[in-house]
């Protein structure tokens, strides 16, 4: 799927102000977080039932496209030092191409095999046992790597996630 | 500007990756079919009937609490393997910075 966060110190300019890295900073997490729910929710279909599961999904891809652009950044730095990199670092790498791939086939196949979405908006598909056991696999695989892929950043997540806590607004008197 | 760039590289990427896929499904025989392929019968008979109204298309409310098990069970899967990589990745870290004393320790 993605990237790490693209905020952490040591890859971020140091001109970019700071209010513009808390502004960041937040929009990375709630996304991050919203991902992680919106994907919860959608693996467990007998909870969503069909129609909330198949609209999910096709919501979950554009948030996937956004996700993936804002760190599109890291995606190409880790890329062109990959040989460089420590082997934490390449484990991620690899951990998110996997994501990438995992994922990007299980919306596909969904949709491919859409029983209420796509017949809802005119659109008849054959059905297609092929998509239907790659939906199952990828959701599954996907179902691994995405805590995998949010563990690996927890440091992140907890530092973040301390200073909303810690952060009062200011009240004027 | 930017972020327009590295939408359409993304955007990019991802129809590879689709594309992979439908070359797979082609060359393994499962693929959806195309202009050469018409719909199976039964498909082309239950989209028919969704539009008719015969077959009720679930609604956005489907939201079923009786079967918040299901839930449940993705959220104790998730939360199992988050405490499993943050205790590896801890023990790791551990690990290395004992190292990194011991080294500086006897240098």
């Amino acid at each position: 799927m993605d990237a790490g966060p693209s905020t952490s110190l040591a890859d971020r300019p140091v001109a970019v102000s700071r209010r513009r890295i808390l502004a960041r900073t937040r929009l990375d997490f709630w996304l991050d977080g919203l991902l992680l729910v919106a994907y919860t929710l959608a693996y467990s279909l007998g909870f969503t039932g069909i129609a909330v599961h198949e609209w999910l999904g096709i919501g979950l891809g554009v948030v996937l496209l956004v996700h993936l652009t804002l760190h599109w950044d890291w995606v190409i730095r880790t890329t062109q030092k990959l040989l460089r990199r420590n082997g934490r670092e390449r484990f991620i790498w690899l951990v998110n191409l996997l994501l990438l791939v995992s994922m990007t086939l299980c919306i596909a196949s969904g949709i491919l095999i859409s029983e209420v979405a796509l017949p809802a908006l005119g659109i008849a598909l054959p059905a297609s046992s092929f998509w239907r056991q790659v939906h199952g696999t990828t959701a599954t695989l996907t179902l691994i790597l995405v805590p995998i892929h949010a563990a690996l950043r927890w440091r992140w997540i907890a530092g973040v996630a301390r200073r909303f806590v810690a952060w009062r607004p200011k009240r004027s008197r | 500007m930017k972020f327009l760039r590295h939408f359409t590289a993304v955007v990019l990427v991802v129809a590879v990756i689709v594309g992979l896929g439908m070359l797979w499904a082609h060359t393994s025989g499962g693929g959806t079919g195309h202009a050469e392929h018409a719909p199976p019968r039964e498909v082309i008979l239950r989209v028919q009937q969704i539009k008719a109204g015969v077959i009720r298309v679930q609604s956005g409310d489907g939201f079923s609490l009786a079967n918040t098990s299901d839930l449940i069970r993705t959220c104790l899967i998730e939360a199992v393997l988050v405490a499993l990589v943050i205790t590896v990745s801890a023990a790791w870290r551990r690990r290395r910075r004992i190292r990194r004393t011991a080294v500086r320790g006897s240098g």
